[in-house]
């Protein structure tokens, strides 16, 4: 097949408006059913080509920016398979949470309106066909969004050129920003802005490093810019930039002031979205741009990312013990997931990048996991605040099995993919200590075991908080939530354990690379 | 490696057919459930019979000292394998687990029958099982890691198992108060409880597993031993010990050893079934299996000149140190199953003791045998135990021995073989085989020439006479003097006192004849294990044992069926089971004296039970140190520093604009004429500066 990564990137773009109108006509069951297909279809014509080794494809651009390029390697293909892999699943999740969350915005408006006429008994009849076609027009949209997401945050792993790579970095951003200001929780707009604020931050941030390269390289195309080097003048200049501008995507310690608020906010969907790829994608970049294309100054920087990575991992892991609302528990995770993240990329080492990769891996699928547990219970019970849950266990058995798999996932306990990618990371920390005989590297691998209690700590409380314990009295008539959330959790659930026991089917690709990248 | 006289590849089959077919069971349950869930049951207890027997069909090989070692390709990426390594330790140990299990499975189906939750149940169980398995017959660290948390994971959900947390579940006594914290714990607590303290630790384990593996470059033990140049350089470098130590660690947490012990009497909100299992043939077994995996790879790197003293000081010190706190923990509980968990700890000490003890004398084997065959009979009348306590929770209804008393009329079988059992804990002389292992480690601590020796020496002579105590003390309070309030409510309710099922009796029926049937020839039984375990160092190792150094001093003093027997030891091991026995007799099933009323007689008695019941503060405070101390400080610095400072970067800028547009917003005042005056004034700057 000719083109793959081209129509697996840009057919979601192209198709979206069909996914638009497909919602409008025909409702949510047919534009969720499109969308599913559609991903499952650019996801599966994206998985064959990585088999065989490094794929690429390159099309003419503007003389300016150089050329058009996707380039699928040891690097790129988890990061793709992944983030398509979890947009394909979160689409049928997204079904029942988005006719629920929409439905209950359209009765709040007809309230409000409700109250200015003072008159409801004659208009349920209108209300009823006018929330139909309120719900189709609006899940029209946010299946077009959520399509658009998908293909900035592939886009952006596939690049092969900064100014491709800023520009699918940007695409990703804005369904996110509509996403969050239409469909999310009490200070949507504020949130929104704030979000789209910062984001932005980080990504003009990025650009002036992108910028300094390229004007002073003569080419924006990565392989370009390795094959004639940096000039010295910048390259601190460059890096700085480039670590900043990835930190705020990272939401690494100091950096991370927009993400809870994000999290507390945004759909769920969205949530899981965002926490499952979206901040991967800055991970992403701190080994496309940092590590590969600007070696010298990631050794320089290396020690100071792996602590940054483990005050950030500590920091909000604690912060995670201290919170009610889930969403805002989970977000502090994610903080402190991508805190290990960063940690390992600090590692300077192949079983720690690698591991640092694999954890991306790791957290997704984890991550998502948890996040449609919050789901199917803000469907189920209506409540996001753990204080109100308890004993929900034995009334939703499956999305608690597939949650603690989930949570042994992000704690790292075998035989769950986590584990897989913690070994790995830290022990490339501890290798690069001793080779390095660096006592504070050393000292930053005890504390960074010592985070993984804390991990476990946060989690496993909330699961106890929200699952086990007596059951109250409101939530007696609880039911298990649809198939449209518990098929997803059951695969991705099955997905962690298969990587887990034999993480090969990552390792294969991701360790040559890194060993290429390290010139072992 | 001699030419095994079987089919290679169908003993390597059933090698690893001993911890998958428990993982298969675990798989197929659910699916079975779906159809009849009484069926579960049935298809766990026929798996372990399988895992069971595949393990038995291994032991010819033990018993001809030879082994399994078969490896598959795992992650090729890092050139890992997994392997199964069977190799006299890991069959023994094997069969003990195996077995077990099987029995303490028997056992379940009576016990738990009609929860429902029984899915759940043998779901976890037989995870519990494969992973042990797992571990025992792993080749590597890596593999190895996955079964130790596999038993982390199972012993959480199976602690956590009642996790509607009602009243009846919980451990502890309702209203106490240790330092101002409850000592009153829920099932879903004690889970977590358990699982983070043994991560803790996991985590040292897991360090020391690195260390080792970035200088050798392989998880693999055989390869660790077969090429010894990664100790040299890890000894020079001196990581040698704390690589060994903190591979220790992993054992602390596992096996509940001080300072990792406090978990362990939590881990009782469990059914019994479970603590069975735990404290018989899992989880705390892990520890000390691990610790005889290693003992030998770290005390033949003796022979290139590596000196690892420090490392089996530790080991032997922590033994000793947990063997007696927890002893003196289980003589003042009223808890029966809390007074059975204490005695296992502290028999782990034991265990520990001798295995620590045996790196630091001129007779490794020694020490090693009597470790490992104390961990065997210890097996053995443990879950006997563990299961007779289970039965009087079920017949009874109460946890606390205090609700029970005068039983013995009622549940003949099960007080016989409580006291088979328990006789067998106190190591009444001659008849049990708690007796042999005990003496074989009295003698291999008094034997070992180590300066540590005779202090060592000293706590386990101590811990013993407190053993027979709180054993003839729980069986007094069971089944001697009068019925309780408890049960005298009961019998007026209409409830009435009987011996339990046949599914639950005969398993522990089984391990107590079995006890003292061992027992008997405990002698001989010993001098096996001691021949295999020669002949397996020797083999495996290159540590050789010099050939009767002590045996024959002790020859001429003993001889008959106590051939072999150290007098000292033997002497020591019978008058602590007399003290011990004999106060217990006194108290509580002659009752010449009230206990109550003795401890209460002086300030003296009165604060050491105090102190004993309060389980020496560590609890409270380990609780204070690392939960209750650092939610504090994470509530103060949620507030202050991330509500305050690091909101501040968020609310900073918006109220710099929002002053902004205020004072932007005063310009626009909507009147010409200021405008025109800021024109002009702009057009004479302007000007101005041209003109300059």
């Amino acid at each position: 097949m000719e083109h793959v990564l081209l129509q697996a990137v840009f057919l979601p773009l192209l198709l979206s408006p069909v996914a638009y109108f497909l919602g409008k006509k025909s409702g949510p069951n047919a534009a969720a059913w499109f969308t599913f297909g559609l991903l499952l279809y650019c996801t599966t014509i994206m998985i064959v080509p990585v088999f065989s080794g490094t794929y690429e494809e390159h099309y003419p651009w503007t003389k300016l920016f150089g050329e058009f390029g996707f380039l699928l390697d040891g690097l790129a293909s988890p990061f793709a398979i992944i983030i398509y892999v979890i947009s394909t699943v979160l689409v049928l999740f997204s079904k029942p949470y988005m006719v629920a969350k929409i439905t209950s915005q359209f009765e709040e408006r007809m309230n409000r309106q409700k109250q200015v006429v003072g008159d409801g008994s004659s208009t349920a009849m209108i209300e009823s066909s006018s929330l139909k076609g309120y719900l189709n027009h609006q899940i029209g949209v946010y299946f077009a969004l959520f399509l658009v997401m998908a293909m900035g945050m592939l886009g952006t792993v596939l690049a092969t050129n900064l100014i491709e790579f800023y520009v699918f970095f940007e695409v990703m951003l804005i369904p996110a920003f509509f996403m969050l200001a239409f469909w999310g929780y009490e200070e949507k707009r504020r949130v929104a802005l704030l979000f789209f604020f910062w984001t932005h931050v980080g990504a003009v941030v990025l650009l002036l490093g992108f910028l300094a390269i390229g004007l002073n390289v003569g080419s924006f195309n990565f392989a370009d810019i390795k094959e004639h080097g940096i000039p010295p003048n910048i390259l601190s200049l460059a890096a700085v930039a480039i670590i900043i501008g990835l930190g705020v995507k990272m939401a690494a310690f100091v950096l991370h002031i927009w993400l809870p608020h994000v999290y507390r906010a945004a759909p769920t969907p969205l949530n899981a979205l965002s926490s499952g790829a979206m901040l991967g994608v800055g991970a992403y970049g701190f080994f496309r741009l940092l590590i590969v294309l600007l070696p010298g100054q990631y050794d320089h920087f290396a020690l100071y990312l792996n602590l940054w990575g483990l005050i950030t991992m500590i920091y909000a892991g604690v912060m995670a013990l201290m919170q009610d609302d889930i969403r805002k528990l989970l977000a502090y995770s994610s903080i402190s997931q991508m805190g290990y993240l960063m940690f390992g990329i600090g590692s300077s080492s192949v079983l720690g990048l690698s591991g640092a990769e694999m954890l991306f891996v790791s957290h997704s699928l984890g991550k998502v996991l948890l996040f449609m547990m919050v789901g199917a219970i803000i469907l189920q019970v209506g409540t996001r605040s753990i204080t109100k849950m308890g004993g929900l266990a034995g009334k939703m058995p499956i999305t608690a099995v597939c949650a603690f798999i989930g949570a042994l996932t992000i704690m790292g306990i075998p035989p769950t993919s986590g584990f897989m990618a913690e070994w790995t990371m830290f022990y490339g920390a501890l290798q690069t200590a001793i080779q390095q005989g660096s006592t504070i590297r050393m000292i930053a691998f005890g504390l960074g075991l010592v985070a993984t209690v804390i991990t476990m700590a946060y989690i496993l409380w909330m699961i106890k908080r929200i699952f086990f314990g007596k059951l109250p009295e409101h939530l007696e008539n609880t039911k298990e939530a649809s198939w449209y959330v518990t098929a997803p959790m059951m695969v991705l659930a099955g997905f962690t354990i298969v990587v887990g026991i034999y993480p090969d089917i990552f390792f294969n690709q991701i360790i040559p690379f890194m060993k290429g990248v390290m010139g072992v | 490696m001699a030419i095994l006289p079987f089919d290679l590849s169908s003993s390597s089959l059933s090698g690893w057919a001993v911890w998958i077919l428990p993982f298969i069971a675990a798989l197929i349950i659910p699916a079975v459930a779906k159809i009849s869930k009484r069926a579960t049951g049935g298809v766990a207890v026929a798996f372990a019979l399988a895992s069971a027997i595949s393990a038995a069909t291994l032991l010819p090989l033990a018993l001809g000292n030879n082994e399994i070692h078969n490896q598959v390709s795992w992650i090729s990426s890092i050139g890992l394998k997994a392997g199964i390594l069977a190799d006299p330790l890991a069959i023994i140990m094997a069969n003990v687990v195996g077995w077990i299990s099987f029995l303490i499975f028997v056992y379940s189906t009576g016990y738990m029958k009609g929860d429902k939750d029984i899915t759940r149940f043998w779901f976890w169980m037989t995870f519990f099982v494969g992973s042990m398995q797992l571990i025992v017959l792993s080749d590597n660290f890596l593999q190895l890691f996955f079964g130790w948390e596999g038993v982390g994971l199972a012993s959480y959900a199976l602690v956590g198992f009642w996790y509607r947390d009602k009243k009846k579940d919980h451990v502890g006594i309702e209203g106490r108060k240790v330092l101002g914290l409850v000592d009153y714990y829920s099932p879903t607590h004690s889970g977590i409880k358990a699982f983070i303290m043994t991560k803790v630790g996991d985590i040292m384990m897991l360090s020391g597993m690195f260390l080792i593996f970035a200088f050798a470059g392989t998880f693999g033990f055989r390869e660790l031993t077969q090429h010894t140049e990664w100790a040299t350089e890890m000894s020079t470098q001196h990581l040698l010990i704390p690589a060994a130590v903190l591979l220790f660690g992993g054992a602390v947490g596992k096996s509940a050893q001080f300072p990792l012990n406090e978990w362990l009497l939590e881990a009782m909100t469990g059914p019994t079934a479970v603590s069975a299992l735990i404290h018989a043939a899992t989880m705390v077994k892990a520890g000390v299996f691990l610790v005889a995996r290693l003992g030998p790879l770290f005390f033949a790197l003796a022979a290139i000149g590596i000196n690892m003293d420090q490392f089996f000081e530790v080991v032997a010190w922590v033994g000793a140190i947990t063997a007696l706190l927890l002893a003196t923990q289980g003589m003042v509980h009223p808890e029966i199953k809390k007074v059975l968990a204490y005695s296992t700890g502290s028999q782990i000490g034991y265990m520990m003791m001798a295995l620590g003890v045996a790196g630091l004398s001129r007779q490794f084997v020694d020490g090693y045998t009597a470790g490992f065959f104390h961990l065997i009979s210890h097996a053995m009348f443990k879950a006997s135990l563990f299961m007779a306590a289970g039965s009087l929770l079920h017949i009874v209804g109460s946890r606390f021995m205090t609700d029970m008393g005068g039983l013995r009329k009622y549940m003949k079988k099960t007080y016989a073989f409580m006291w088979a059992a328990g006789l067998a804990l106190m190591g009444a002389p001659f008849i049990t085989t708690g007796f042999w292992s005990k003496d074989a480690i009295f003698a291999a601590v008094y034997e070992s020439g180590n300066t540590w020796a005779l202090p060592i020496f000293v706590i386990a002579l101590v811990t013993a006479v407190i053993t027979a105590f709180y054993t003839t003390r729980m069986i007094g309070m069971v089944f001697f003097g009068n019925k309780s309030k408890h049960v005298e409510n009961m019998e007026k309710e209409g409830h009435h006192i009987h011996e339990a099922s046949a599914s639950m009796w005969v398993p522990y029926g089984i391990l107590a004849v079995l006890t003292i049937g061992i027992g008997i020839i405990g002698l001989s039984f010993e001098h096996e294990i001691h021949r295999i375990f020669t002949d397996y160092l020797s083999t495996y190792f290159g540590i050789k044992s010099g050939v009767g150094i002590v045996a024959i001093e002790s020859q001429s003093v003993l001889g008959g069926f106590l051939n072999g027997v150290n007098p000292i030891a033997l002497t020591a091991s019978l008058a602590a089971f007399g003290i011990g026995f004999g106060l217990g007799y006194i108290f509580y099933i002659g009752r010449f004296a009230d206990p109550v009323k003795f401890v209460n007689s002086n300030l003296f008695f009165y604060s050491v039970h105090k102190f004993f019941l309060n389980r020496w503060y560590l609890n409270s405070l380990i609780y204070w140190a690392f939960v209750i101390g650092p939610l504090y400080f994470g509530r103060g610095v949620y507030r202050y520093f991330e509500n305050v400072v690091i909101e501040g970067f968020n609310t900073g800028p918006q109220k710099a604009v929002a002053v902004g547009a205020r004072i932007l917003q005063g310009t626009q005042t909507g009147i010409s004429q200021s405008y025109l005056y800021v024109f002009g004034a702009g057009i004479l700057f302007v000007v101005l500066l041209l003109l300059i």
